[in-house]
């Protein structure tokens, strides 16, 4: 008799449970995968797949290309699939443990590549490194595309550098030069501020906060050296140090001169602000560029993280893209063929053509775009004394959302700096005991 | 969830008392369709729904980085709740957002359709207008509200032009006023749904209880009070439990518009859930904060209708 309103509640509950399923088992849907693999690699013949995050329509198209390049001149074929670049982050650790994985990835070397090596994720290229087209490459690259096991598992194919950039137009109207010490880039600041701009633009809002953290790793090279910024950076050095006090209180005097909409703008937005005059100056990658109209690109300009202490060497941001292979590939032979074809002058030529242009081959023989800018940018990294990667390629991307938060927050209430870092030391922690 | 009705129905008759007892004998004898219709979707939910869930918890007593094994920790992640501060302002949050998101869109949707019940000229074209923001993903939304919040943005210069100028903030890069600038979007697509489901709750309700009503010379007040209110309990069940579920896996337009930031002050336990999983990989922990929001969803849920059941009874 009663049965139609009971069989109604025991359907909310029903379905009230299958709701807050539904979230827990979000969770574990990869957990299956976990402990895959196992097979032993071996060479099969067939298609090697490249998974690509360079989701951007035009590096999307560069890349379609690339791989046109590498099927037409015979030999072994491959295929091009791109993920959206977060997708593709998330996923990441599911690609490499997967059993049947995609054979090659686009991904950055160094620290991060190191912690896949560390569990064997990775195929070990050392053989292709002593070919024609790696034998070149500078002894830098060498050192970063090497693991702790003194194993070659990365092949670079471009870098690109962090600079202060401005627009020329408005630095000869305002009648400044570039700075190249702290005091002169604080001169600066002040005479810029009296001409109604704010004098730094940030782009730290939205979803790319991780920007902020270029200023915090550059303060960190130039006041503790290169060494000190990797070794906090791996956990071998507290964030509650003096040395790292240090960097913010140099921060604080610049704090006054920053755009007070840096932390709500994207850096997207935050050029725009810059070409449209309403900043004077902005740290950024040259990654920007594609956010900026083409016509507007030749009045930019950069110049290098200004001095602070005279003494350190000058180390310089410089991120370098490339590609490594799955420990699980099941084509060896074929991988290797096309990294070494990636490798190439000719296929990062290929690559540069359709991109945005603002990047650098790590070729040696292969020709960059050639715009002042670009070469200007070239020669800053080229004789850099040492060259970092960036706050998440250095350490890992589980520790950027720490950085995130403690540096909004820092920008926020510098006041609070003593609990900012003291959080981000006990976030971090939680991190490095992973 | 369809599949689980059936199944409850079924073993609702299975276990009802009177004559079904009698006929067990010939209750075994269900045709082989019936079974298949019945068997093969819980075997698949099971395996897609109820697999995944059980690891869920068992993974919340973990330590997994998502590459090397998951290492048992026992309760060790519960017990880092405790201590972890984060969590506490995203637990406050949640509850704020449950309270808010919640309450307002249930009073909101309410007054919509009363408002909106009368059969007049045009009013079709209100309800549609109200449920519209229903239909567009609510991520494509964000980011037109991102647009609207932004520093010079629509909201911004509508404050200008209005001579509030000195109102003007970053929206979301505020950490007074991000979790209000989130909640507004998802309210604004929230109260066209539950408006719907009480729309569909007052045309059941007999016309023949208000002319009673009116004859006993009853005020309006009076009517809404002791006719509208208890003939819709039922319907309140239904959306009491929506909002708690849509409440609880809020996540999209906050994540879409804020990613719980600035420093965590829009933080809810779904974004913890997610940022500590995927961008932090502490599996372990983000199991456990998962489970800890089933916890919440079915107990709340669970506690409202055995309550509602008593009531019944």
């Amino acid at each position: 008799m009663n049965t139609s309103p009971t069989s109604r509640r025991r359907f909310l509950a029903g379905a009230g449970a299958l709701g807050a399923v539904g979230a827990a088992s979000l969770m574990s849907g990869c957990v299956a995968s976990g402990s895959g693999g196992g097979s032993t690699a071996q060479s099969k013949g067939g298609t090697v797949s490249l998974q690509s995050n360079l989701s951007s329509p035009q590096a999307k198209k560069a890349m379609e290309d690339l791989v046109a390049a590498f099927d037409k001149r015979g030999g072994a074929k491959a295929s091009l699939n791109t993920v959206a670049s977060e997708t593709f982050r998330t996923q990441l650790p599911t690609y490499l443990t997967s059993a049947n994985p995609p054979d090659l990835l686009t991904w950055y070397p160094g620290s991060v590549a190191n912690a896949y090596s560390d569990k064997n994720l990775l195929l070990d290229v050392d053989d292709i490194w002593t070919k024609p087209e790696l034998s070149g490459y500078s002894d830098a690259l060498k050192k970063l595309c090497t693991d702790d096991k003194g194993r070659k598992v990365f092949v670079p194919a471009s870098y690109y550098w962090w600079g202060v950039f401005y627009k020329k137009s408005n630095f000869a109207k305002w009648d400044v030069q570039e700075p190249k010490t702290w005091d002169e880039f604080l001169a600066l600041c002040r005479k810029l501020k009296t001409k109604g701009v704010a004098p730094i633009g940030l782009g730290a809002g939205a979803d790319t906060a991780w920007v902020a953290s270029a200023w915090f790793d550059y303060f960190d090279i130039r006041i503790n050296g290169a060494q000190y910024h990797r070794d906090l950076l791996a956990g071998k050095h507290s964030f509650t140090d003096p040395q790292v006090h240090k960097v913010f209180d140099t921060w604080s005097e610049a704090l006054p001169y920053f755009d007070p909409n840096g932390t709500a703008l994207s850096f997207q937005d935050a050029t725009t602000a810059l070409l449209n005059n309403r900043t004077g100056m902005m740290l950024i990658g040259t990654f920007f560029a594609d956010a900026a109209p083409k016509d507007q690109l030749g009045d930019l300009d950069f110049f290098r993280f200004p001095v602070i202490d005279p003494a350190m060497p000058l180390v310089e941001e410089g991120p370098t893209d490339g590609y490594f292979a799955s420990a699980h590939t099941h084509h060896q032979a074929e991988v290797k063929e096309l990294m070494r074809y990636l490798a190439t002058a000719e296929a990062q030529e290929i690559y540069l053509k359709g991109s945005s242009g603002t990047s650098i081959p790590t070729n040696p023989t292969a020709k960059d775009s050639g715009t002042p800018l670009v070469k200007k940018g070239r020669a800053m990294i080229e004789s850099a004394a040492d060259v970092t990667q960036f706050f998440n390629r250095d350490s890992s991307d589980a520790l950027q959302p720490t950085a995130d938060t403690a540096l909004t927050k820092f920008l926020a209430k510098p006041k609070e700096i003593t609990s900012i870092l003291s959080n981000w030391q006990r976030d971090a922690q939680k991190i490095w005991s992973q | 969830m369809a599949v689980l009705t059936a199944t409850d129905r079924d073993r609702a008759a299975g276990a009802a008392p009177g004559p079904v007892r009698g006929r067990r004998g010939r209750a075994t004898r269900v045709p082989p369709v019936v079974l298949a219709f019945v068997l093969v979707p819980l075997l698949v939910e099971g395996f897609w729904v109820f697999w995944p869930a059980l690891q869920g918890f068992w993974l919340s007593l973990t330590k997994w980085d998502g590459i090397s094994p998951p290492q048992y920790v026992g309760l060790a992640n519960y017990r880092e709740m405790v201590h972890d501060s984060v969590f506490h302002t995203a637990l406050l949050d949640t509850v704020l957002w449950l309270a808010l998101f919640g309450g307002l869109s249930a009073i909101l949707g309410l007054g919509a359709a009363l408002l909106l019940q009368q059969e007049r000229r045009g009013v079709g074209v209100y309800r549609a207008a109200l449920f519209l923001p229903v239909v567009f993903s609510l991520t494509a939304t964000a980011l037109v509200w991102q647009a609207m919040y932004q520093p010079d943005g629509l909201v911004d210069k509508t404050m200008s032009a209005l001579g509030l100028g000195g109102l003007t903030h970053p929206w979301l890069a505020d950490q007074d006023t991000a979790l209000y600038a989130v909640i507004v979007p998802a309210l604004w697509r929230q109260i066209g749904y539950v408006m719907v489901l009480y729309l569909a709750g007052l045309k059941g309700i007999d016309p023949a209880l208000y002319e009673a009503a009116k004859v006993d010379g009853a005020t309006r007040w009076q009517q809404f009070r002791h006719i509208t209110l208890p003939q819709l309990s039922s319907v309140n069940a239904v959306v009491l439990s929506v909002i708690i579920i849509d409440s609880l896996r809020s996540f999209d337009v906050v994540w879409a518009l804020t990613r719980g930031g600035p420093y965590h002050s829009s933080e809810l336990l779904s974004t913890y859930m997610y940022s500590t999983a995927f961008q932090s990989l502490r599996l372990g922990y983000g199991s456990a904060l998962a489970v800890v929001i089933f916890v919440l969803a079915f107990g709340v849920i669970a506690s409202y209708l055995v309550r509602a059941f008593k009531e019944a009874d």
